[in-house]
């Protein structure tokens, strides 16, 4: 009998079963497809360190090193299984060169190590332990993924050729957030190239068990011994390798929430629709002494069935889609040990979806026990309260049309019932206008300046290169007699010692020059004028805990030099570490310089950078716009396409969403408009008051979801950014595809979604539904 | 007199194939100005489903209804709604009122269709309607919170918001205790007396003694009429008595 009742309920209401079908199967694959992630996630990770034999505990190291004493400690420690020292060989990235470009703009400390003997192995990409021959050169995984190299790439490494042979998974430094990137070459290139950088130490050890892992850093640390640099336990390896799927895992739990929410509103709008259609009969029943059990099944069933279709097609969904989602863990880490599991924590994920729908329409169901026998028999539905909106009335309305205002009217009557279309409106703005403004903030000419970057027309950069100074000075005489040219400064990069607050020295990137012709925002404090100040940039004012006014202590050839803070400014050149200054050095090497200019006149600017990449070949110049599309321009482009896509999920749910509520109000409302149409309002008429009431709707949504979008979506936004090293952040919004694009693109779809939803309308027949 | 509506030779059918049936049967009728009708027939003789084609509200298998001079087959949806809108008026056995709006607003309603300005003139006419039929004090309640007479009171006042030339009403007192019912009589009498065509369905004898002219009906055909003299407050018994005799002579 359920089959029967199943058949003719689903016949009868096609476009609500499908859509509610389609979100129970998109929550469905997202749920599976998040459990098929975790458990391959975890498989691969634990293979890649077992593999690797990933160090128990590391404690980076710059300066001297007392082997004898270290071999010593590891030797009576009796948790130490095994002990070994790794150089690690950093090396500036402007001296990385494949075929035309450097690694100059890495954000990474990339250096040079060979083969571990012990353990700490760096891996091929079947997981086999490398064995480099003279020449050859492996290359981090993450080179692979943006394209930097490929296999057979000549690489010259400070004038050194090498083959690129092969990349490399390194289980303490895969991730991104891993500062650093491990190269592989042979001994005998090591010793060859390993004056021309600077030496770290990796110092590590296995433990015979983790457990021990608490004792055995208490006693590194007591017993005083190499701690320049920072300490990196099992755990942290493992949540770092861990974070970047993990976050992606995390984004789709999120959208699969809002997915299974949306899924639960769909059916609560149809579930309520259907009781109130059913009312007289569900009273009947009741009457003639069925149980409410009873009764509930036949709903339950079609939802039941509902659900199953939906979760098998998700399931079918995931597997197709999985693939796509694996590539990047299958890269980083290899295949997973327990892959075979994944499949089926897919299917138990899915079981849970589909057990959460099944308790929540019984739980929607719980209210026949309120349905009375008598009122739904004597009134054939239930006898609501009639509440709000009292003082909104018809014979005082003057200035809206009456189409409009019965619209209105009925929204702020019926709050609670269009409530839930207002959340999935103001969810889908808030979708819509966040990324929308990230991007556009993030692309807009001002971002620039706070992201270092002073508001010049052309650039031209000198790395890589020797006599830096001289040849700065050839460009700079040149350009003085240029009568296109309006202003000039030249900026240089030196790399000085800098006191940290525990008595250790690191290295700082000083920006020297004059640096209030083409200023930057500052966040706090101004531009270092003096010959004894310094401006930081956010990220090294935090890493140094230091304020404006504080004074730091940099190291020049061996003297203490000591300066004072003047401001602090945002930056996400060079990884967001960088210092300004205008003091003048002759002692350290110069690692680039750059010479900005202003062009009065704008149109100049291709021919000018072809006119002076022409003339100084050594030389990088650049337009402005192009200069930030290299640097940013992937950050920028991603940040665009995953707006286009917010925009277009969002339209998506709009559109689905109010086709979904606008086909259940024609259905609950059919009584009503079968009675104004035989008062004589026109098929016309009853659509305007539908279309006014989901424009209604709407716009209210917009509203709110702006403001929302303005307040708590800048803070997200903000937070994010931060990571970069701005700290100051507003939206740049443009007005025009904020507040006047967007809203117009929300209101056609939901316009269109409203129309169609409420074609039916035209057919309610008057005779059939207010018929004695 | 001038004919409003002329039915001519309509045949409705519901069902399909075999359950197929005439629910009216070559029915033809005419209603003249100012004409009091009732439609009298046992329950399923299809004495609404004549009031919605009649009104327009229902199209006909053939046969047609021309209303004030117009073929209402011939014209178009939204010609019909104004045709409804504007020269006629409907009362319901339930009261056919909107949730939503309160009595004032369900009264205006019809007539506030693209008339907002005059919204104060509107009232105003409500207002003299509610008086004259006696709920002036109930304007801002809600429709739960009246009576069922109350309700058919506004509801007569919202069919006679635009003037209409001739008043349907679909067992209006068919819910209603014999009372309220006569009260509700006697407003229909009132209007009648106006010069408005009204047209009953019932099958109460105690309303179609109120009217001059009574169609009685029976699987889908009008199988006999009886015409009575104006209605003057008298004779009722003897009005009655003619009514049942007529009944019982057809066999309903
Ligand atoms: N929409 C419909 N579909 C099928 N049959 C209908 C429909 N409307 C009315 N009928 C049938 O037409 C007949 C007349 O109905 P109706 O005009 O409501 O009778 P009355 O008002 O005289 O009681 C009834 O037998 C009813 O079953
Ligand atoms: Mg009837």
């Amino acid at each position: 009998m359920y089959n029967r009742i199943i058949y003719y309920d689903i016949l009868k209401s096609k476009a609500i079963t499908l859509t509610t079908m389609i979100f129970v199967a998109a929550s469905a694959m997202l749920v599976s497809l998040a459990a098929i992630l975790v458990i391959n996630l975890s498989g691969a990770l634990d293979t890649l360190m077992k593999q690797a034999k990933t160090p128990h505990f590391m404690q980076m190291h710059s300066g001297e090193i007392d082997f004898a004493r270290l071999t010593s400690f590891a030797q009576q420690n009796n948790n130490v299984d095994d002990f070994q020292v790794i150089e690690f060989l950093n090396m500036d990235g402007a001296r990385i060169i494949f075929g035309d470009r450097s690694l100059a703009n890495s954000v990474q400390d990339n250096g040079f190590s060979i083969q571990s003997e012990k353990f700490d192995y760096l891996l091929d990409l079947d997981g086999n332990i490398i064995n480099v021959s003279d020449g050859q050169l492996y290359v981090p995984i993450s080179y692979m993924r943006d394209n930097t190299t490929k296999v057979g790439d000549e690489a010259v490494i400070s004038g050194k050729k090498f083959t690129v042979v092969g990349f490399l998974r390194d289980s303490q430094m895969n991730s991104s957030l891993s500062a650093s990137k491990r190269f592989l070459i042979s001994e005998n290139d090591y010793a060859q190239i390993s004056n021309l950088g600077s030496t770290e130490y990796l110092i590590e050890f296995r433990l015979k068990e983790l457990s021990a892992l608490g004792a055995f850093e208490t006693a590194y640390v007591s017993a005083g011994l190499e701690a320049n640099g920072p300490t990196v336990t099992y755990g942290l390896f493992k949540t770092m390798n861990a974070l970047s799927d993990g976050m992606m895992i995390a984004v789709i739990l999120l959208v699969s929430a809002l997915v299974v929410a949306i899924a639960f509103m769909c059916i609560r709008f149809t579930l309520l629709a259907k009781i109130e259609d059913d009312y007289r009969e569900i009273g009947v029943m009741k009457a003639i002494g069925l149980r409410v059990s009873d009764i509930k099944k036949m709903y339950l069933a079609k939802y039941a069935a509902i659900a199953a279709g939906g979760s098998i097609f998700g399931f079918a969904l995931s597997i197709l889609f999985k693939g796509m989602l694996l590539e990047n863990i299958r890269l980083y880490m290899g295949e997973s040990e327990n892959s075979s599991f994944a499949l089926l924590f897919g299917i138990l994920g899915i079981l849970l979806v589909f057990l959460a729908i099944i308790a929540y329409v019984s739980g929607v169901l719980r209210r026949f026990q309120k349905i009375s026998v008598v009122e739904a028999i004597r009134f054939g539905t239930a006898q609501e309260k009639n509440v709000g909106a009292k003082r909104f009335w018809l014979s005082r309305n003057k200035l809206l049309h009456t189409n409009i205002f019965l619209g209105i009217k009925d929204v702020l009557t019926r709050k609670s019932l269009y409530a839930t279309m207002l959340t999935v409106l103001v969810i889908s703005t808030f979708i819509i206008i966040v990324p929308q403004n990230l991007y556009n903030t993030i692309s807009s000419k001002n971002f620039i300046q706070y992201m270092g970057i002073g508001n010049y027309d052309m650039r031209v950069d000198i790395q890589q290169t020797d006599h830096i100074s001289r040849k700065a000075v050839e460009i700079i005489s040149t350009m003085n007699s240029d009568s296109t040219i309006s202003k000039i400064t030249l900026l240089t990069t030196k790399t000085f010692k800098v006191k940290t607050e525990d008595g250790s020295k690191e290295n700082i990137k000083v920006e020297l020059g004059d640096h209030s012709i083409f200023p930057i925002e500052y966040s706090e404090g101004r531009i270092p004028s003096a010959e004894n100040e310094i401006a930081l940039s956010t990220l090294n004012a935090e890493e140094l805990n230091k304020k404006v006014g504080d004074v730091v202590t940099l190291v020049i050839k061996g003297k203490e030099k000591n300066l004072t803070i003047s401001g602090i400014y945002s930056d996400i050149t060079n990884g967001g570490k960088t210092a300004k200054a205008v003091f003048s050095d002759n002692s350290a090497d110069i690692m680039g310089s750059i010479i900005c200019v202003e062009l009065p006149d704008k149109t100049l600017i291709d021919e000018k950078v072809l006119e002076y990449t022409d003339r100084f070949d050594f030389a990088k110049v650049s337009g402005i716009d192009e200069f930030v599309t290299q640097t940013f321009g992937s950050t920028i482009s991603s940040v665009g396409k995953a707006s286009n896509a917010a925009i277009a999920v969002a339209l998506i749910i709009m559109v689905l969403v109010t086709l979904l509520f606008m086909n259940m109000l024609i259905a609950k409302d059919r009584y009503a408009i079968a009675v104004v149409k035989a008062l004589g309002f026109t098929n016309a008429d009853v659509r305007v008051q539908y279309v006014s009431r989901s424009l209604f709707v709407l716009i209210v949504g917009i509203v709110f979801g702006t403001l929302l979008a303005n307040t708590l979506g800048e803070i997200l936004a903000g937070a994010v950014i931060s990571k970069f090293g701005t700290s100051t952040f507003k939206f740049a919004v443009n007005p025009f595809s904020a507040y006047l694009f967007s809203p117009l693109m929300m209101m056609c779809s939901v316009l269109i979604a409203t129309m169609i939803g409420t074609a039916s309308a035209g057919q309610i027949k008057i005779s059939e539904n207010i018929k004695e | 007199m001038k004919k409003i509506i002329i039915a001519d030779d309509i045949v409705k059918t519901f069902g399909e194939g075999d359950e197929q049936c005439n629910v009216l049967d070559r029915i033809s009728v005419e209603i003249t100005e100012s004409e009091f009708v009732a439609v009298m027939g046992p329950s399923g003789s299809g004495k609404s489903t004549l009031m919605f084609a009649l009104s327009g509200m229902d199209g006909v298998n053939s046969g047609k209804v021309v209303f004030d001079g117009k073929d209402l087959s011939a014209i178009g949806d939204n010609e019909l709604s104004d045709l409804r809108r504007t020269e006629m008026g409907f009362v319901f056995q339930q009261p056919t009122m909107l949730k939503n709006l309160n009595i004032l607003d369900n009264i205006i309603l019809p007539s506030m269709r693209g008339n907002s300005k005059n919204a104060t003139k509107i009232s105003e006419k409500a207002r003299a309607f509610m008086k004259r039929v006696g709920i002036a004090e109930l304007e801002e309640r809600d429709i739960t919170q009246v009576s069922g007479g109350q309700l058919q009171r506004a509801g007569i006042c919202r069919a006679l918001m635009n003037s209409p030339k001739i008043l349907f009403g679909d067992e209006p007192t068919g819910s209603l205790n014999s009372k309220s019912a006569q009260d509700i009589m006697d407003i229909f009498s009132e209007i009648s007396a106006d010069g408005t065509a009204v047209m009953l369905v019932t099958h109460d004898a105690m309303v179609a003694a109120r009217t001059e002219r009574i169609l009685f009906m029976r699987d889908g055909r009008i199988v006999s009429e009886l015409k009575l003299p104006k209605f003057d407050g008298t004779h009722m018994d003897d009005r009655i008595g003619k009514i049942t005799v007529k009944m019982l002579e057809i066999g309903i």
